[in-house]
């Protein structure tokens, strides 16, 4: 699917370039959302209250669909740009000591990431365990 | 008798009351005729061949009606049959009743299940992805560690579930800051939803990387940040700087 479809047909063959250029800046831009630094950095200089940008944080919302999306080398910022949909949260930003709580819960989160999954998959496994019909033979199944 | 007799007919059994109560004083008088005739004579001629024709009549009466009450009695059993079997039927229509309820709530239960199962095949059609494109991104979102920690990992290393301000910097946004800062505004075009410019905060002249001591980041020195990767990195990090929006592909214009 051509993604740049959507946006460029109000534009004609000139503004190509234009959309291709506007389509990239804004895939670097949501993702740069992922860093919590650069959000304090964004609250402290007061961006997170203008207007404009707030509806520019709506308006990135597109991203979220799955022919964006595939885009995202760094998924973290999607959850970053749903809450920054919250005023709450854009408010908060401009603590440095909440920014620096958010990085060090996004780092433990980003460390253990593979042991929560591992246990994860281990809970759902055995619950789905007693409704199977154990094997006729010794061989455990495998999923 | 006569009071409770309305414009239609009397019912048999008034009638043969009444013509009984007629039987029974035609037969005292006439009996009371018999009884004072022994003493004296008749005071009237023909009153007692009177009173006997009254009583034959009266008696052809009775009979008729006896007859009458009889067919009667007949047909009030015939309607006791045909009241029993209308019983019936309504029976079997309430029973017929109940089981096209039943059928219709069982039908109804069934179609309303159908219809969810439809939606949810729907939701399912509209959500689907190709397998290759998820194991692609899977394998790109793992391969970068943008979403797991290197098995390695120890504080101190720079690597970052998110984009780095040495990636920042080298992405598209980045060189853009080293234009006049018009340029960043001429970039966009009049997009009513961005409403508006993006911030000049793209160019990278922020000053966090010098707050972030305590996380370990290090300055962003082109040099440095390699020096401290173990060999084999090297190559993911320079890919990191080249490009954050990988796979030209993507901001190809070209259709597929």
């Amino acid at each position: 699917m051509n993604h740049c479809v959507n946006r460029t047909t109000i534009f004609a063959g000139a503004h190509k370039e234009q959309a291709r250029n506007r389509f990239q800046s804004e895939l670097e831009f949501i993702q740069c959302l992922a860093n919590p630094n650069y959000l304090n950095f964004l609250a402290q200089r007061g961006f997170l209250r203008e207007r404009p940008f707030i509806n520019y944080l709506k308006y990135l919302l597109y991203w979220k669909e799955p022919e964006y999306a595939k885009f995202l080398k760094y998924p973290h910022c999607l959850h970053m740009l749903e809450l920054l949909q919250y005023e709450h949260f854009r408010k908060e930003l401009v603590n440095a000591q909440c920014a620096k709580f958010i990085d060090e819960q996004q780092l433990l989160h980003w460390q253990h990431y593979s042991r929560k999954r591992t246990r994860l998959q281990q809970a759902l496994a055995e619950q789905q365990l007693p409704q199977q019909p154990p094997p006729p033979h010794g061989n455990a199944p495998t999923k | 008798r006569e009071t409770m007799s309305t414009a239609a007919e009397k019912s048999t059994k008034e009638r043969l009351l009444s013509v009984l109560d007629d039987l029974e004083v035609l037969s005292r008088e006439l009996i009371e005729m018999l009884a004072l005739s022994r003493s004296q004579k008749l005071p009237q001629a023909g009153e007692d061949t009177q009173i006997l024709e009254l009583l034959v009549q009266r008696d052809r009466e009775f009979q008729e009606l006896m007859d009458v009450a009889q067919q009667q009695g007949k047909v009030h059993q015939e309607m006791q049959l045909l009241e029993k079997e209308v019983e019936k039927r309504d029976s079997d229509i309430q029973q017929l009743q109940k089981q096209l309820k039943e059928a219709e709530h069982i039908l109804a239960t069934a179609v309303y299940q159908a219809k969810e199962k439809l939606k949810s095949i729907d939701k399912a059609r509209k959500g689907s992805i190709s397998s290759e494109e998820i194991i692609k991104y899977a394998h790109r979102i793992s391969a970068s560690n943008a979403v797991c920690a290197p098995l390695n990992w120890v504080p101190g290393d720079p690597r970052r579930p998110y984009p780095t301000d040495l990636e920042m910097r080298s992405g598209m946004l980045g060189h853009m800051a080293n234009l006049p800062t018009n340029g960043v505004n001429g970039h966009l075009p009049g997009d009513a939803l961005a409403a508006g410019r993006l911030p000049e905060v793209l160019t990278p002249h922020y000053p966090f990387q010098s707050m972030d001591v305590s996380v370990g980041m290090l300055p962003p020195h082109h040099g440095n940040d390699f020096g401290l990767e173990p060999p084999g990195h090297n190559k993911e990090n320079e890919d990191d700087v080249e490009a954050m929006s990988t796979d030209s592909s993507s901001s190809s214009s070209d259709s597929d």
